[in-house]
């Protein structure tokens, strides 16, 4: 069994072409007077996430190899490092992300980690580098176990998975409208994506999809999107700060204060912190759910159509 | 890519990005206008029926009353955020009034008000 295995750290070595597109799209948006917006603020947090996201996984990055490489050791497969099986784990990878993804946004545990991608009321190629400083504190890891246990290595699961976020980069853009139909068919596109962070209540919960939006279509959360209702971007309730300390942990604090309420009993915190955004024990607040339905009264003509199916 | 390289390449990132977003005038704030905030309220809060908004003279805040009680709107960065006004202390400042919200994603901010509109905001605040 291979132990040693590697591969070049990709999301780093794409910095430089970060930065490039990010440069390449303000100009197309500052030329063109379409395409997009920027603000300085909200893309300093941005970039300054991204950059605590390389951190934090320097940092912290130590936890989930050290468990890839214990599952390793454990398994007794070993599908070797041929391109083909470079590809299936790559494919097999971005299903794994999909399921994070989509729990990303249902368990509120994990969405305290995700959340701060969604924060900014922009969608510009910044945003896409809006990145959580604390997902190694979701477990969301042992969702990449099956991988290592069919035997793809965890370097290479690792590199796969660098790749799936390299690609998920460009489709943070208001500058590109559709691709060509076979390409909005099987990949995720900007308009796919526009839809993901789309606060609109027909835009929530759907278009989980990181590389293959077939996956969406698969499982039934792919919403497309619509000419006559523009996604708009942001959270249900909007933060009011650009400080990244509290874009990083501000739904971590949202949790320990509704967990820590007098009178609660112990289904009520564990549902605080498990049960999907917006649940709250006497029902003051809004799931995605109830958002939908309270659109639908104010709303009936848009009953059956792509988002309240 | 080696850790140092790395590092001069994101701060000299961030801070060229910066630069070129201020300088093409991408800190400009804009100003509300009755208009606007009823629509920028609307799209926070879409199950709210407004009453009445009072922009501030400033334009960059308005006071919003609906069927859900007071609530502040302000303009953040080329956009808006709001806040029903429950259980947020108000306190009074040179420039106008000082709301801490009690909540961790909207820290406690200042918002420029005249001598007049400060005295009515801040009752209209404390009685919510």
């Amino acid at each position: 069994m291979t132990d040693q295995l590697t591969y070049p750290d990709v999301v780093s070595l794409a910095v430089p072409l970060f930065i490039a597109l990010i440069l390449a799209e303000f100009m197309w948006i500052a030329i063109k007077g379409r395409g997009g917006r920027y603000e300085t603020r909200d893309a300093v947090t941005s970039l300054v996430m991204g950059a605590g996201n390389v951190a934090a996984g320097l940092v912290l990055g130590f936890v989930a190899w050290g468990f890839f490489m214990w599952l390793w050791r454990l398994t007794p497969l070993d599908l070797g490092t041929s391109v083909w099986v470079v590809l299936a784990c790559f494919v097999l990878d971005d299903l794994r992300y999909y399921w994070v993804h989509r729990f990303g946004h249902r368990i509120r545990w994990v969405w305290a980690s995700h959340v701060n991608h969604h924060s900014s009321q922009h969608y510009n190629l910044t945003t896409a580098l809006r990145q959580t400083w604390t997902s190694t504190f979701t477990f969301m890891m042992v969702v990449r176990a099956p991988l290592i246990l069919i035997g793809f290595h965890p370097a290479m699961v690792l590199f796969v998975g660098g790749l799936n976020l390299i690609y998920q980069f460009w489709i943070h853009t208001e500058a590109i409208g559709r691709m060509p139909r076979w390409v909005e068919a099987i990949m995720n596109t900007p308009s796919h994506h526009r839809v993901h962070h789309g606060r609109n209540a027909r835009y929530l919960d759907a278009n989980y999809a990181g590389v293959f939006i077939i996956w969406d279509k698969l499982f039934g959360t792919f919403v497309p999107e619509l000419d006559e209702e523009k996604p708009d971007y942001g959270l249900v309730h909007n933060i009011a700060t650009f400080n990244p300390i509290r874009v990083a942990f501000h739904e971590w604090v949202g949790i320990f204060k509704d967990i820590l309420q007098p009178g609660l009993t112990w289904r009520d915190r564990l549902m605080y912190c498990v049960a999907p955004p917006g649940w709250s024990h006497d029902g003051s607040r809004d799931t995605s759910e109830t958002i939908k339905a309270k659109h639908l009264i104010r709303h009936p003509e848009d009953s059956g159509t792509p988002g309240f199916q | 890519m080696p850790l140092e390289i790395l590092l001069v390449l994101v701060v000299f990132g961030i801070s060229g990005i910066a630069l070129l977003l201020h300088l093409t005038g991408r800190s400009k704030r804009p100003e509300l206008t009755l208009d606007s905030a009823r629509a920028a309220w609307s799209r926070h809060f879409p199950d709210d029926t407004i009453e009445a908004i009072q922009v501030s003279i400033e334009g960059h805040a308005a006071l919003v009353h609906s069927d859900a009680g007071l609530g502040l709107l302000w303009v953040f960065g080329a956009d808006t955020v709001a806040r029903h006004l429950t259980g947020c202390d108000v306190t009074k400042t040179d420039t106008g009034l000082r709301v801490d919200f009690h909540d961790f994603a909207a820290p406690p901010a200042i918002f420029p008000l005249t001598t007049d509109e400060r005295a009515t905001w801040q009752a209209q605040m404390e009685a919510a």
